[in-house]
């Protein structure tokens, strides 16, 4: 509301932002466990006073080179363009919150990318114990910018009393801070052994591809079994609400089950048997595999934890659409549009419904709903509901959807973000419930119907489930929905509304309408 | 008058007057190194296609520098860049958007241009007659990211234009239709190639007891580059002067001591690498060029506050104090200074070794 929203209706800034940070943070880790990684392949080289091992790992810095400096700092810039461009909000608070942090952070990067040259540009070049301590300063430096980092967005996700004071420290050292700390340490050097396998995958010398593969593969497998059980100690920290979302009640995180859960298992059978067991399989297509499975399950952590902080951008201070949950209140009685900055209808009447649901959607929605594009299309969500059914939907959003932000603004605000959606994306009539509905009499089931359950039901789909239940069932079953699924309340209308509502059900069962 | 879009800014940990410290002392830094990185492939390019072997070899001493100055352009423009949110967020964000197709299109060119640079060094012989190509690509890419942020920072200091959001939702807003963008723009690339020149004069003397032949080139080609383009740079300096707001212009002519006193410091100095240039006096060159260009980075920024001074100053931002994190981070800076130093001290060992055996 503070800041223009960037509008590109098909893409979405969410995706934009997944697609710059998976690939980042996938580069990002490697250039720490990567330091590590060099380091002891180097000694091993020197220990075993090995030519090919020592050339093997000059080849690998170079290629280490060319990813992070090159594709690994100027992603991580990217991410802060594009976090800028579709958060600003956000964004601005962190960055004035922890600009020292940040600054360290910096001075860190300067350091990690002078070591880097050296380590690179002098191997071989300079006696191995101090090219060896240039390693490990390299080491040190990349793994300080990512604890830094990880102080800093850490907070996001668990915010802890931060949430309350903004205190640069209690920010810094949020609940989260060494679970996810260690769990991405970890994470860092199973990627960097993926890398290394990678590289043994490209060496011609086959004693020394089995070696290094061999030597990749244990370092993959420690440290993903390490990660883990790092990874349930971060999820411990976790408040309820995000522990619930991660464990299922987000639909985006189950989603992405299948992808993590793939990439975990296929990691896992590659670096077994084609690193342990078989360290002669490993040839380019195997290794490249390897590599996407690592990215897989990368990827899938980060969706993961951005999802897991739904309906907030900044847990219990931010949601998604960067209104601050402080305000909320002040909106809903002053009005959103009035209060917002970057808009151009500033009052709603009947005139202007669909322009200024317009400009709420924008705001309030877009944050994770394209408008006919794949990701999360709010046309698509809507296809079922009238205008009538979004009206009532959009008054407890947060209540049924948890991970969706409730509604900012006034009852005639919400009736122009419905008409927006009903009438101005779907064509549908906009038509007003009988002045007073609620009191004038009571509502019909087809109503009950559309206002509480069409969000997420169409009729026809429940006929089977209500094949052979007579009216007690099907009224005892609405008093307990959420036995069914997570995702419902208990039906929340009248012991008269109930009796309505199930007969409807039961009467379009029998094919009444 | 048209209503204004400007955002609440959020509030700062120590006073505006820090920030304003670190920038100052970060951007001219980064201005420096991207000067090196713009001008001196420019140069390069134009001895590498001249042909001649100090030519030749001249153009590959640039290209293995590349990549590295690259790196140091973008780690040095981190900095000021985080410096700036901090102090005009609520500008700089906003501008953003509005140009944000292009703002994100920094980052796929830059990754392009970047192993653009490092396909040059590396592969510099091997490319033969298609290696110029390579390094004008780069070339193209690194001055179209010059062209978008010289878009942003003129974009940012003009909130009265944030109206035209409302027809440029997708982020697709440019401000080079302003009159004072081209004399802006093009003085700082003029400037820019200039400085280049020191730098590859810079480069050539690093070699000059293994190719005492090549240094003497370098410096000869880079004081010849510096002169010529300063000469010129002096005139686009006076388009752009003049092409200020008057407000603006007004304040480096008398109606503020500070900005007026840097901008005859500024023209001193321009003298001084000028008669340096002419007298063919590297070092008396070279540290007027570097003066005068943290000068002009000071004048930039009162240009900047003379922009917005209808709009917002500095003393506006709330401080909600907290010095903790930046005496840490001022600790942080000094080990980090500390490692530099231990990694150059090792890096020139080990190199002074190396030529004793050869
Ligand atoms: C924090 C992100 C977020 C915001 C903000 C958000 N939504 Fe959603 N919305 C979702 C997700 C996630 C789903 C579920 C997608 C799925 O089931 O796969 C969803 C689903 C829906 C559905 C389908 C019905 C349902 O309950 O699954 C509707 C309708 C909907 N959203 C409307 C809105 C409206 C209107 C707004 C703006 C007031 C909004 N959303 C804002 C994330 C969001
Ligand atoms: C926020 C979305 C949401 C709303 C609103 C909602 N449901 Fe559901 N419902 C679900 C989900 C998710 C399931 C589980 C679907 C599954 O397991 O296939 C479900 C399952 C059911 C089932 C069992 C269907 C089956 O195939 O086993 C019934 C019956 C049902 N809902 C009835 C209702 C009624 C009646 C309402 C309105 C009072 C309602 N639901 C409102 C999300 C919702």
């Amino acid at each position: 509301m503070n800041y223009p929203v960037w509008f590109l209706p098909e893409t979405g800034g969410g995706f934009l932002i997944a697609l710059i940070s998976i690939l980042h943070v996938f580069v990002s880790h490697f250039a720490v466990g990567g330091g590590l990684y060099l380091i002891y392949a180097e000694k091993k080289g020197l220990r075993e006073k090995s030519q090919p091992i020592l050339d093997f790992t000059k080849r690998h810095a170079r290629f280490f080179l060319l990813i992070t400096m090159v594709f690994g700092s100027i992603s991580g810039v990217g991410i802060w363009f594009i976090i800028a461009l579709v958060n600003p909000a956000a964004t601005s608070l962190l960055i004035h919150n922890f600009v020292f942090g940040w600054a360290a952070e910096w001075v860190f990067f300067s350091v990690e990318i002078a070591a880097a040259f050296v380590y690179y540009y002098m191997f071989g070049r300079m006696d191995s114990k101090t090219h060896l301590q240039v390693g490990w300063l390299y080491f040190f430096a990349a793994w300080m910018s990512l604890a830094l980092i990880n102080g800093i967005i850490g907070v996001m996700l668990t915010p802890g009393s931060w949430a309350e004071n903004m205190d640069f420290w209690a920010g810094f050292f949020n609940p989260g801070f060494f679970p996810s700390l260690v769990f991405r340490t970890f994470i860092a050097v199973m990627i960097a052994a993926c890398y290394g396998y990678l590289s043994a995958s490209f060496t011609t010398d086959s004693k020394t591809r089995v070696t290094m593969t061999r030597f990749s593969a244990k370092w993959a497998l420690v440290s993903l079994g390490l990660s883990v059980i790092s990874g349930f100690w971060y999820l411990s920290v976790l408040s309820d609400q995000s522990h619930g979302l991660v464990m299922g009640k987000s639909p985006t995180i189950v989603a992405l089950l299948p992808w993590g859960g793939g990439g975990l298992l296929f990691f896992l059978l590659v670096m077994l048997g084609a690193g342990i067991i078989r360290p002669s399989l490993n040839h380019k297509p195997v290794a490249l595999l390897a590599m996407v499975s690592a990215l897989l399950i990368m990827g899938g952590f980060e969706w993961t934890r951005e999802a897991a902080r739904r309906p907030y951008v900044i847990n219990e201070v931010m949601y998604s659409n960067s209104i601050l949950k402080k305000d909320m209140a002040d909106l809903n009685a002053k009005g959103y549009l009035h209060k917002a900055l970057w808009v151009q209808n500033k009052q709603v009447s009947e005139d202007n419904l669909v322009a200024a649901g317009e400009e709420l959607f924008l705001h309030q929605c877009y944050a994770c709903h394209t408008v006919n594009g794949r990701n999360n299309d709010i046309v698509k969500a809507t296809s079922s509901m009238s205008y009538g059914a979004l009206v009532s939907y959009i008054k407890k959003i947060h209540e049924v959807r948890y991970f969706m932000p409730p509604f900012a603004g006034t009852e005639m605000e919400g009736r122009a973000l419905a008409a927006y959606i009903a009438g101005g994306l779907h064509g549908k009539e906009i038509q007003e419930p009988p002045q007073g509905s609620s009191l004038a009499g009571p509502k019909n089931g087809a109503t009950l119907f559309d206002e509480n359950c069409a969000s997420c039901h169409a009729v026809e789909d429940l006929t089977a489930a209500l094949t052979g239940e007579d009216k007690t069932a099907v009224i005892g079953m609405l008093k307990t929905l959420n036995e069914i699924s997570d995702a419902m309340e208990p039906f929340s209308g009248t012991e008269e509304e109930h009796e309505v509502l199930a007969d409807f059900l039961k009467n379009t069962k029998q094919g009444g309408k | 008058m048209d209503p204004l879009f400007i955002p609440q800014p959020d509030t700062i940990p120590v006073s505006w007057g820090w920030f304003q410290f670190l920038l100052l002392l970060t951007f001219p830094l980064h201005l420096l190194a991207m000067n090196a990185m713009l001008g001196g492939l420019a140069i390069g390019i134009v001895q590498h296609v001249k042909g001649g072997e100090l030519q030749r070899q001249l153009a590959h001493r640039i290209a293995i520098a590349l990549p590295l100055v690259i790196a140091f352009v973008v780690n040095l423009g981190v900095a000021p860049l985080l410096f700036v949110q901090v102090l005009y967020g609520q500008f700089l964000y906003s501008s953003s958007i509005l140009m944000g197709v292009f703002w994100i299109l920094i980052v796929p060119i830059l990754i392009i241009a970047y192993y653009s640079a490092y396909l040059y060094d590396f592969r510099f012989t091997q490319l033969g007659s298609a290696g110029p190509w390579v390094a004008i690509l780069a070339f193209t890419l690194l001055v179209g990211i010059g062209f978008f942020f010289a878009n942003n920072m003129l974009l940012m200091a003009s909130p009265e234009q944030f109206g035209a959001y409302f027809s440029h939702k997708s982020g697709t807003l440019l401000s080079f239709g302003q009159p004072e963008f081209w004399p802006r723009f093009l003085h700082m690339l003029c400037g820019a190639l200039a400085v280049g020149g020191l730098f590859v004069a810079l480069l050539g003397r690093f070699r000059s007891a293994a190719n005492p032949d090549l240094a003497h080139h370098a410096e000869h080609v880079g004081l010849q580059v510096f002169l010529v383009l300063t000469v010129g740079n002096i005139l686009l300096g006076t388009w752009y002067f003049f092409s200020l707001p008057g407000e603006v212009r007004l304040l480096f002519m008398g109606h503020h001591f500070g900005a007026t006193s840097a901008f005859c410091v500024a023209l001193l100095l321009a003298a001084g690498t000028l008669f340096g240039a002419w007298k063919k006096r590297f070092w008396l060159t070279f540290y007027h060029a570097v003066g005068l260009v943290v000068v002009m980075s000071f004048m930039r920024s009162w240009v900047r506050s003379g922009y917005l001074k209808d709009f917002f100053s500095l003393d506006a931002l709330r401080v909600v104090p907290q010095y903790s994190p930046m005496i840490f981070f001022f600790v942080t800076l000094l080990v980090g200074i500390v490692c530099l130093g231990w990694l150059l001290k090792k890096t020139s060992g080990a190199l002074l070794l190396e030529r004793g055996r050869e």
